[in-house]
């Protein structure tokens, strides 16, 4: 636990000192702030439904240059040899990079509270549907990132795993404009995959045990999928 | 303490070891010499269990180090050849995060800390960010890392790498004076260094062991002559 507790540290110092991280700090605050006063001013409703849902397509862009690095970074500096010489268990390192990325989006998702605070104080939001939708977006960006550091284990190079994490997300993200041209099994499975389908319901304010486990699931089996592909790398 | 069987290690179609056995009891300081690609690295990364043997077997203290390999990797502390750095960190913030990994109590963890530091000379540059140090005190902070736990088996590969010559004479005197128990294999294109240091030396040529035995009987020809160990590694090597 204290090492896991250790690498995520040593991760998120490694993110308060890269630029690539504070950019997409500013980014994501700063389109959060454009679609707020943009949705709000169009719809004149008191609720972030709308923003939300540019929140997760602003995640697709910028949750592989948070995750491209974990990985990948480490295998081409050669410290990988030195993690995996410790006395550490490859699931340990696998959590404690994705503890490190969580807090992270984390906190940047908590910087965007703020525009809340500003609809809470102007007028009467739905309290409940705000709080599911701030839970969707970060079981979504969750996601992501489980997604991300599973890609990134599986190579050196950290632009192969960004370029490989959007293709990736792209596909869960835009795959319901094409169900039309799917029938039966198929269409049942691109609208399950379809993140869209599952984050929708938590910014109408509706939780669903499907949609939890939807989540939780992918995360799981993403980081599995990781803690398989680190261990591999030693039966080559 | 370390033992291995008929180890071999192919990648792809090269073989970079061919049957290499031997085994290495507590407490003796044993050097590898190889020309280059001769496989040393590739045998210490097998030893320390990051790369498996593609047959044959290593234990320690009877412990193989793939099924067992956590408790193996408590007993060794590894010098890779390229000193696995983070550059970003700070030399203290590393040596404790090594330290965290390692297992040392977390009461003890910064006097422990603070005592490498002083071993491996890095007091001076400790604040500082590991990638504006030069390539020797990045080659010590390599060492510290490797020692932070007291391990009981050292496996050091090219540790003075880069070095200048009173760090070298610092390096050889801080494996030297760790206590008498204690396992080293250290891999060197040094001679003299071995000369110095080390009680035995392993010759290794194209993944093969071409000479195991105490350095002074190497230095002894058929005839009870004696030869230096530039001699004999130049004819074996070959
Ligand atoms: N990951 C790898 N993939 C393919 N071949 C490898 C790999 N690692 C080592 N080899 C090959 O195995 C052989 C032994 O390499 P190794 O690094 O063990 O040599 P070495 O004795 O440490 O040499 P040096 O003195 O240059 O450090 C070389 O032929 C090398 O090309
Ligand atoms: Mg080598």
């Amino acid at each position: 636990m204290n090492k896991i507790w250790a690498i995520a540290r040593k991760e998120l110092a490694a993110y308060f000192q890269s630029p690539v991280a504070y950019i997409l700090l500013i980014v994501t605050v700063s389109v959060f702030n454009i679609f707020f006063y943009v949705i709000i001013d169009n719809n004149q409703e008191a609720t972030l439904r709308d923003v939300f849902k540019v929140m997760e397509f602003l995640f697709v862009f910028i949750v592989p240059l948070l995750t491209m690095k974990t990985f990948a970074e480490e295998k081409a500096a050669g410290t990988m040899e030195f993690l995996m010489t410790t006395p550490i268990r490859n699931s340990a390192i696998v959590l404690g990079k994705y503890l490190g990325s969580i807090i992270f989006f984390t906190l940047i998702i908590l910087l965007t509270s703020i525009y809340y605070v500003i609809v809470e104080f102007f007028a009467a939001p739905d309290r409940a549907a705000t709080l599911t939708g701030y839970l969707g977006i970060w079981l979504e960006g969750a996601m992501f990132i489980a997604i991300g550091l599973f890609i990134s284990s599986l190579t050196r190079s950290q632009i192969v795993a960004a370029i490989c994490s959007y293709i990736i997300l792209f596909l869960l993200y835009f795959s319901l404009n094409f169900i039309q041209y799917t029938q039966g099994a198929a269409e049942a499975i691109v609208r399950y995959a379809a993140t869209l389908s599952h984050a929708e319901n938590f910014a109408v304010g509706l939780l669903t045990t499907a949609d939890l486990a939807y989540y939780l699931s992918t995360i799981l089996f993403c980081l599995v999928l990781t803690r398989i592909s680190i261990e591999n790398r030693l039966w080559r | 303490m370390i033992r291995t069987e008929k180890l071999n290690k192919f990648f792809g179609s090269t073989q970079a070891l061919k049957g290499v056995s031997f085994e290495i009891q507590k407490g003796e300081i044993v050097g590898f010499l190889g020309r280059n690609g001769a496989g040393k690295t590739t045998l210490m990364r097998i030893l320390t269990s990051y790369l498996p043997a593609s047959s044959g077997a290593v234990t320690i203290d009877g412990k193989d180090v793939l099924k067992d390999s956590l408790a193996v990797r408590r007993k060794i502390g590894y010098l890779p050849e390229t000193p696995p750095l983070y550059p970003n960190m700070t030399v203290r913030d590393y040596v404790r995060f090594a330290a965290q990994l390692k297992d040392v109590p977390a009461k003890g963890i910064s006097a422990q800390v603070e005592k490498i530091l002083d071993q491996c000379y890095l007091r001076k540059v400790a604040h500082r960010t590991i990638s504006v140090l030069s390539k020797g005190y990045q080659q010590r902070v390599g060492i510290a890392q490797a020692i932070i736990n007291d391990p009981q088996i050292l496996i050091l590969d090219e540790p003075t790498n880069g070095l200048d010559p009173v760090q070298i004479q610092r390096v050889r005197e801080l494996i030297k004076n760790l206590e008498k128990d204690r396992t080293v294999i250290i891999s060197t294109h040094i001679l003299s260094e071995i000369e110095q240091i080390a009680q035995r030396v392993l010759i290794i040529k194209d993944g093969e062991i071409v000479a195991d035995d105490a350095l002074s009987n190497l230095l002894c020809d058929e005839q009870g002559w004696q030869q230096s160990l530039e001699e004999v590694f130049l004819r074996l090597s070959q």
